[in-house]
Parts: structure tokens; C-alpha cells; sequence
């Protein structure tokens, strides 16, 4: 990663840092807020591939636990998860197709929230799975649905130039919006 | 679109990464590097609070909005209420519900009589939780105010959570409801005999643990903080009543629901009471 994508992907970041703790935190659906930090290791999955996905999983993972109640390392050990996940699941897949993305969104970010009850329950928390998990799964869910579009494009810009510049296995196109 | 760059070994870089935020986990939730992880949690509150106020001020209508239009209904039930309040200050010049509210809690706080002689600091209730996997608020006084780590924090009713992040002018308050909170109490004649009460969840029942099957307990019944030598809290803050009560066949405990003194969902304004508790 060079200092051009390192400052992009921090901006992107802070973005999304600043839209979850101002208006996502305002927005609450049956008493569940959406949570925009985890479309970052998932979008990153998706365009980085499985490697990429889950470095910049566990980093942004890492920036969401400093505003977050629960067990600091939590979103990042989560994060760089689903971030290898994505990646892996979408190898093989055209990464082009509009609905991919979508698709994705709504999963993965299903699977994130469970995962992150699961894991903070195994860990040592296990009020954490005393939650209205079914009502979080389908708030964020959703709401990552209809925001991965514009959120997508976000990544590909942040994550863009490192994979076309400098290094001589990388392969031009994958940030082309 | 071309294949994405593939590192070579994606596999040992999820390992060490997995090893790494567990290792994280483990050293924060065993204090080792508590002290780290809370101080940077600190800084990036007080490097953001700033920002966060100015967006807060730019997009707090556009949140407004898009909270409106998810509940409609709640709104419009919402605006003929307030349509109708209009009516009646109107006709009887009264001043701003809103206001005699916000004036009636803290003239409350203000005169909380279980606090005794322990000095306290008033603070506004500036967020509801920034996580759904936690019963949490966040409060606009820290440490310039001079508020610390597991300071307890109180209510109109009663006891309300404790500090559990505090940077230089916020705090986050873990409340009683939440399913990690533990409040050790007294109940009954006294000197009352013991129990824990445990949150079980945002919204829901407290739990008591420790009371013997089949005591006779009357709802509404008000369970007080013990202050035990090395509690979490002083002495004799009302915490919750009794809801309900039963004795299962072969249960050796009571199975006992309780709700918090406090309305923990209508909170705006709580105090923190500035006492630490005995190590």
C-alpha cells in the first residue's frame, strides 16, 4: 500500500467514522441503528480480493472498536473475517455485475452481525447474545443494502491507485468505478 | 473489470491477522494493555468530538428527516399531539412543556436525597448507545469535570450505570440494564438481606440473583445498592423494584424480574456522583 491509497482509504474511513457517529446514530429503526463500518472490510473484500480484504478488515475493524462499548479488537477480529470471506467467495465470480455487490451487502452483513454476537458471547460476553439479534440482522442489513452503491464507489476510490502503480504484478482496472 | 492483485499466501495473512485481534481482545480484557486501549479510545473521542459536534450541527436535520420518514406513523401521531399541545398553550400561556420538563428533571437531581453528603456533577445525556450490542449512553461532562472511570451514575429514581470510558469532556456510562452491568443490593427488613441484580438487555427486566426460593417479596418492593466494603457503588441508592416473583418446583432460588427505579429510556439528564469505589 502507498502513501496515495493510505491517505484515500484513511479518508474514506473518516467519512464513514463521521456518518455513523452523526447521522447513523440518530437514525434508529425498532430501537437498532445502522452500522455503515462494517460495509468497509466487506466492500474491500469485494474489490481487493481475500488478502487485501482482510488487512483493511482488521485496520478499519480496529478504528470502529475506539468508538464502540464492546470488547476493543472485537470489529477487528470480525472484520479481517468477513473482509477474507467476501474475498474468497467472490474469486470467481464477475465483479462487475451490479447486483454482486448487493447481493453481498446483504449477506455478509448479516453474517458480520451474527458472527459478532457469536464471537463476543465465546470471548467472555455473553449478554451480547441477549440482544434482538433477528431485528439488528435485518436494520443493518438492509440499510447496507441500499447504501452499498454509493459506499462501493467510495472503496474502489480509496483503494485504487495502490493496484496499478508501482508494482509490477499488478493488474490496471480494478479501481474503474 | 480485471481479477483483483492476490497475495500469495491470503491464508497465513487471515491467520496472523486472527491471532493478532485475539491477542488484542485477551490483553484488553485481562488490563494489560487495558490502560493502552482506554487512552487511545480517549484521544480519538477528544480528537473527534469537535468534528462530530460541527457534522452533528450540518446533518442533524437531514438525520431528522430520514428518522421521520422511517417512522411516519410515530411521527404523525407525534404531530398531532404536539398540535394539540399548541392549542392549549395558546389558550392558557403556558410555558414550554418541553422546558417545565427539562426543569422538573434537574430540579430532581438536584435534590437527590439517597446521595447524602457525596459530591456529584450534573450532565447532559448526549447519546443513546453506540453500539446495539450494548446498553450504553453517552454524557457531555469527563474528566475536566473531574468524572473517572467506574464513577456511578444516578437518575430522578435511582441508580442509573457507571462510567465506563471517560475522555476530557465526555463519558460513557454502561447502564444497569445492560447484560454485563452487576449491581450487588439489599432487600427487605433490615439490615436486608443480599442479592446481585444482573441486566439482562436494553429495555428489558432487571434479573436478581442470590434470593433464596420462596422469600416473600412484594412487588414494588425497592432493592437499594448494599455498599459493601469494595462495592461499585455507595450505599442505599434505590436501584429497582420488584415486578414479579416466583419459585420453580425444584429451584433453590427465587426467579425474581425487577424494573429500574430510573426511566432508563426517557433519560436527558443524570448525575455523576464523584466517588470511586475502594480497591
Amino acid at each position: 500500500m502507498n502513501r496515495s491509497e493510505l491517505a484515500r482509504l484513511s479518508l474514506v474511513v473518516v467519512l464513514f467514522v463521521v456518518v455513523q457517529d452523526t447521522v447513523m446514530l440518530d437514525l434508529r429503526i425498532g430501537g437498532v441503528h445502522p452500522d455503515i463500518m462494517l460495509l468497509l472490510p466487506i466492500l474491500a473484500g469485494i474489490v481487493g480480493g481475500p488478502s487485501r480484504g482482510a488487512g483493511i478488515g482488521f485496520a478499519t475493524g480496529l478504528v470502529a472498536d475506539l468508538f464502540l462499548p464492546t470488547p476493543f479488537g472485537l470489529s477487528a477480529l470480525v472484520g479481517c473475517l468477513v473482509g477474507f470471506g467476501v474475498g474468497l467467495a467472490t474469486i470467481a465470480l464477475d465483479r462487475s455485475a451490479w447486483w454482486l455487490v448487493l447481493v453481498v451487502a446483504l449477506g455478509a452483513s448479516a453474517l458480520y452481525e451474527v458472527t459478532y454476537g457469536v464471537l463476543g458471547s465465546v470471548l467472555g460476553q455473553p449478554q451480547m447474545l441477549h440482544v434482538a439479534l433477528a431485528r439488528i440482522v435485518v436494520v443493518v442489513a438492509v440499510t447496507n443494502v441500499l447504501l452499498a452503491i454509493v459506499a462501493v464507489r467510495l472503496v474502489k476510490w480509496g483503494m485504487a491507485e495502490a493496484s496499478t502503480e508501482g508494482m509490477p504484478t499488478s493488474e490496471a482496472g480494478i479501481g474503474a468505478a | 473489470m480485471a481479477p483483483p492483485r492476490r497475495s500469495r499466501r491470503p491464508r497465513t495473512t487471515l491467520l496472523l491477522l486472527v491471532l493478532a485481534a485475539v491477542t488484542i481482545i485477551t490483553l484488553d480484557a485481562r488490563g494489560g494493555l487495558h490502560v493502552v486501549t482506554s487512552g487511545v479510545r480517549s484521544g480519538a473521542s477528544d480528537a473527534f468530538s469537535p468534528i462530530r459536534s460541527g457534522v452533528n450541527a450540518i446533518v442533524e436535520p437531514i438525520g431528522s428527516f430520514l428518522a421521520g420518514s422511517v417512522h411516519y406513523g410515530a411521527v404523525r401521531e407525534q404531530n398531532q399531539k404536539l398540535q394539540a399541545e399548541i392549542d392549549q398553550l395558546k389558550m392558557g400561556n403556558q410555558s414550554s412543556v418541553d422546558q417545565a420538563e427539562a426543569l422538573r428533571q434537574l430540579s430532581a437531581l438536584l435534590h437527590l436525597t439517597y446521595l447524602g453528603n457525596l459530591q456529584s456533577v450534573p450532565a447532559q445525556v448526549t447519546d443513546f448507545g453506540t453500539s446495539d450490542f450494548a446498553a450504553t449512553i453517552d454524557i457531555n461532562v469527563g474528566r475536566s469535570d473531574g468524572v473517572q472511570l467506574s464513577m456511578p451514575v444516578v437518575g430522578n429514581g435511582g441508580l442509573v450505570g457507571q462510567i465506563v470510558k471517560v475522555s476530557h469532556h465526555t463519558a460513557t456510562v454502561r447502564l444497569i440494564s445492560d447484560g454485563q452491568s452487576a449491581v450487588g443490593v439489599r432487600y427487605g427488613p433490615a439490615p436486608g438481606a443480599l442479592a446481585v441484580l444482573n441486566g439482562t438487555g436494553a429495555g428489558r427486566p432487571l434479573s436478581a440473583d442470590l434470593v433464596p426460593s420462596n422469600t416473600p417479596l412484594t412487588p414494588g418492593e425497592v432493592m437499594v445498592t448494599s455498599g459493601l466494603q469494595g462495592a461499585l457503588f455507595p450505599a442505599g441508592i434505590p436501584v429497582a423494584h420488584v415486578v414479579s416473583s416466583h419459585t420453580g418446583d425444584t429451584a433453590t432460588q427465587e426467579s425474581v424480574s425487577l424494573l429500574p427505579e430510573s426511566d432508563l429510556t426517557h433519560l436527558r439528564y443524570v448525575t455523576v456522583v464523584l466517588w470511586a469505589p475502594s480497591t
